[in-house]
């Protein structure tokens, strides 16, 4: 698979500057990783679908401790439970960097959307992407790492959904 | 929470699992969920985006799961392997198709994302402020549920 460099650097430069920009301090991007085998999941990962021009999901994956300390920032107190209002604004952190990396997407001449985020809680369950790899980017933050999952590809020509129909 | 979306699916679901795996469906009582959806072995998860927006999940066990794709490639499968996986992934994506066609027809136009599968039981799945309705459909090879957290956007 070729990596389409074009479609994934606005997710990645959306995610610093949200990132940086909510928690006042400078990110770090780590090495990036091809990973084909299923992603296991982290505590917390806000899934957000992509459709259009661009195809995929994206995954902001983290730790219970990395999340409270990013809304805790955010509301400007501490939060001591991933409760309710934590889980909406993790949420609401996913949204806002595909919201940016779409629009920067746009820019660039490849039109799409993004779906709501959903929210799955628990370490260790697998999250397959099926045949679209991934690529994970580390965000380093202060407070921890927040990872970035993109599994996102050019839409191919359009076949209709019925004939999408190939097993058996 | 609309229940004009309920239909499609439900028919949508009865068609395929008919026609893909032979397997006829008898729905059970639908209830109406706003906490979080604790997963069972396999959830299929496919994100709808325009006209009518938000999450459908499919989720069963992995028995049930690897009885359906037996069937569909007229293969005893003994484990719940990446073949397996894909085409449980692809029978979600056919019925959700499907079921945007049929909300088509009925002037509701949206565009389907890729399907993501979770596997493992007791992970948390948070629609967030969307409701879950949620539609068991019975089978012989084991219970299959529907989950529609589903919003006409504009309404």
């Amino acid at each position: 698979m070729k990596l389409q460099v074009n479609i994934l650097n606005p997710f990645v430069i959306a995610a610093g500057e949200v990132l940086s920009s909510e928690l006042g301090v400078n990110i770090k991007r780590g090495q990036l990783r091809l990973h084909r085998e299923t992603h296991i999941s982290e505590d917390i990962t806000v899934l957000i679908s992509l459709v259009g021009d661009v195809w995929g999901v994206v995954m902001i994956s983290l730790s219970f401790e990395t999340a409270k300390a990013i809304i805790s920032r955010m509301l400007g107190e501490e939060v001591v439970d991933f409760n309710e209002l934590a889980q909406s604004g993790i949420s609401e952190l996913g949204n806002v960097i595909s919201g940016l990396a779409i629009t920067k997407l746009a820019a660039a001449g490849y039109h799409g959307d993004i779906s709501v985020p959903t929210l799955i809680v628990g370490k260790g369950s697998k999250i397959s992407t099926f045949d679209i790899a991934r690529i994970i980017v580390p965000l380093d933050t202060d407070v921890g790492t927040v990872s970035l999952t993109l599994a996102v590809k050019l839409t191919p020509k359009k076949t209709t959904k019925a004939s999408s129909w190939q097993m058996g | 929470m609309n229940v004009k979306f309920l239909n499609p699916f439900v028919e949508a679901a009865y068609m395929v699992l008919e026609s893909e795996v032979g397997l006829k469906a008898e729905r059970g009582e639908i209830s109406l969920n706003r906490s979080a959806y604790t997963a069972d072995d396999i959830t299929v998860l496919i994100s709808l985006v325009g006209q009518v927006k938000g999450v459908v999940l499919y989720s069963m066990s992995e028995a049930t799961a690897i009885s359906i794709v037996s069937a569909i490639l007229d293969q005893q499968f003994e484990e719940f392997d990446d073949l397996a996986q894909s085409g449980i992934g692809e029978l979600g994506n056919v019925i959700t198709g499907q079921a945007g066609q049929r909300l088509a027809s009925a002037g509701i136009e949206s565009q389907i994302s890729p399907p993501t599968m979770i596997i493992g039981k007791g992970t948390m799945v948070s629609t967030l402020d969307f409701q879950r309705i949620v539609v068991p459909l019975d089978t012989d090879f084991g219970p299959l549920q529907i989950h529609l957290a589903l919003r006409e956007e504009g309404v």
